[in-house]
Parts: structure tokens; sequence; C-alpha cells
């Protein structure tokens, strides 16, 4: 059993199947980001209206998040420390589904606040949380899955020889 | 040689001690839209305003109002402070609320009314036009609400 499970991991072709799925959620969420660094008082509103964190925690929250995103995105996309990054993507993903389903379970009308901080643009819905799901399932195989991936981290793992 | 889950979760938390130390620069360092980092009053949270299904209610001038009709039921949809303070006589109270909407037809069918008039505080949007609507929205008949709301009707009482 540990010895299929050690062969898929082993497997070189993962690195080739999740380039794409760290190329997609990389730049969602640099996408994602863009809207709360350059807006924070509106995306501390958009956390705000989730109703689940205390009010001495929302700036603080809105303020950093956006930027682990940023960085995250980043490092997933070039390949630099990509598993920590898609550490921290599947922990957001977590939160972030938490979050969602708390809203929906509250029946709270409101917009994701994933892209913009409007309901007209991003209301949520069991599809969101789909969404979620699928975007959480490809941090989890690239975590798990992707252990020498393309890019930086290969790069400089060569020139250390 | 890949990294193992320790190295990973060092990577993870490095960044994201790095990511707290450029927000709060960038935040210290913006000339706009900065926000303090904890929040000194609560957030106004704004909640739509529900769409409305179903037959709009009439509406009735205050003049058209004819107190004791048989069959017709009165309904206040002020707050409770405001119907202890004047209420027409026989009125029932339903304060209405549209963030809390209740099923206020219940309260209505229990009554066998034939004929709904339903009074609010005449502002904008005025409370009894919102559960006028409500109620006429869950199938209930003959429903109008006093334009004015209260009110006009008071002005017309003292005339």
């Amino acid at each position: 059993m540990t010895g299929i499970l050690d062969r898929a991991l082993s497997w070189r072709g993962h690195a080739v199947l999740a380039l794409p799925a760290r190329l997609y959620l990389g730049f969602v969420f640099i996408y994602a980001c863009v809207h709360k660094i350059a807006d924070p008082g509106g995306f501390a509103l958009d956390v705000a209206t989730y109703q689940l964190l205390p009010l001495q925690l929302v700036n603080i929250t809105a303020l950093i998040l956006p930027w682990v995103e940023l960085f995250a995105g980043v490092m997933i996309v070039i390949g630099l420390r990509t598993r920590a990054a898609a550490f921290l993507i599947t922990g957001m993903m977590l939160v972030f589904m938490v979050a969602l389903g708390w809203a929906l379970h509250q029946d709270l009308d409101m917009s994701c606040g994933c892209f913009a901080s409007s309901s007209e643009h991003d209301p949520i819905s069991s599809l969101t949380m789909l969404r979620d799901a699928g975007w959480l399932a490809l941090a989890v195989y690239v975590l798990v899955f992707d252990r020498v991936p393309l890019g930086l981290d290969r790069l400089l793992a060569r020139r250390r020889g | 040689m890949p990294p193992t889950w320790f190295s990973v979760l060092r990577d993870a938390t490095i960044v994201m001690v790095l990511s707290a130390g450029v927000a709060l620069s960038a935040n210290a360092l913006r000339s706009s839209r900065s926000i303090s980092l904890v929040a000194e009053q609560e957030y106004e949270i704004l909640v739509p305003c529900p769409e409305f299904e179903g037959k709009p209610a009439a509406a009735l001038a205050p003049e058209k109002v004819k107190r004791g009709e048989e069959g017709t039921l009165f309904v206040d949809a002020r707050e409770r402070e405001d119907y202890d303070g004047w209420h027409l006589p026989g009125a029932i109270s339903i304060p209405y609320d549209y963030l809390e909407p209740k099923p206020e037809e219940k309260k209505v069918l229990r009554t066998h009314a034939r004929k709904v008039v339903v009074y609010g505080d005449g502002d904008e949007p005025d409370s009894g036009q919102q559960l006028a609507n409500a109620i006429s929205g869950k199938g209930v008949k003959n429903v109008c609400f006093v334009r004015g709301g209260a009110p006009a009707l008071r002005k017309r009482g003292r005339k």
C-alpha cells in the first residue's frame, strides 16, 4: 500500500500535470488580490459583511490577506517555494469556504468579495462554494503531488547540484 | 530532493510574516485609502431591499378611510411605541421590519377580515405600503394602504 502511494507520489508526470493548475490558481489569486489591495476599506467592509470575525480583526485581516494572496499567487506561478504557496492557497481556500458556508447558512444576500466589492458582480451561492471546492482540489493536488515542480525551485535545485 | 513538510510550513510562515510586513508598510505609506489597523466603529452592513413579489396593494386616500366598517381590519405597521402613542380604534399592531420580515399574513388571516387597511409611518418608503404589499404578495385579498400613513389619518381626525 505504501509502495503504491510512494510510486504515485514520485511519478514525474505530476510536474507537467500540475503546471496548468498552478498557472490557473496563481493568476486567479493575483487577479483576486488586485481590488483588495487597491481598496482595503472596501474589502474590510466585505470581510465585516460575513459577520464571522470580531470587529478588532476585520481591518487587519483585510490588510494582510490580499498580500498573502499576491505572494502565494506569484510564487506558485513562477515555481518558487511552490509547495509552500500551495499550502497557503489551500489554507486560504479552506478559510474562504468556511466563511462562505457560514454566509450561505445565515442566508446572507451579499457579495463574495472575491474579485469585486459588489453583490452584482459576484453574489454568493452554492456555485461559489463549488468553484472554491474546485480551486481547493487543485491546490491540494499541487501541494501533495507536485514535489519537484517546474520553475525556479527546479532551477535552483539544479544549480545547487 | 522534494521539500519536507517542515520546510513547507516554515516557508509558508515566512511568506505570511513577509506579507504582513509589506501590507502594514504599504498601508502606512498610503496617502489615501489607508485604514486603521483596528476598526473604531462597527461597519454599516447594507442589506439589499427585498424584491417585491405578488400583487401590489392599492392606495387609499385618508379621507376614504371609514372607521368601524364591518369586516374591515385596520393594521398599524409602525413601531410598537408609536402604536401605543396613537392608533386607530380597533387597529392591530404588526410592526413592519423589512430586515426581518415575519409571516405577517398569518396574523391577518386569523381575523377573517374581508378588507385589510394598513397604515404606516407615511415616510418614504412608507412602512404601511411595504407591509400591505408584503401581505398582499402572500395572497391575501383586498389589502390597501393609507396614503400618507398615520400622520395623514391623525391630521384628518383633527379636522
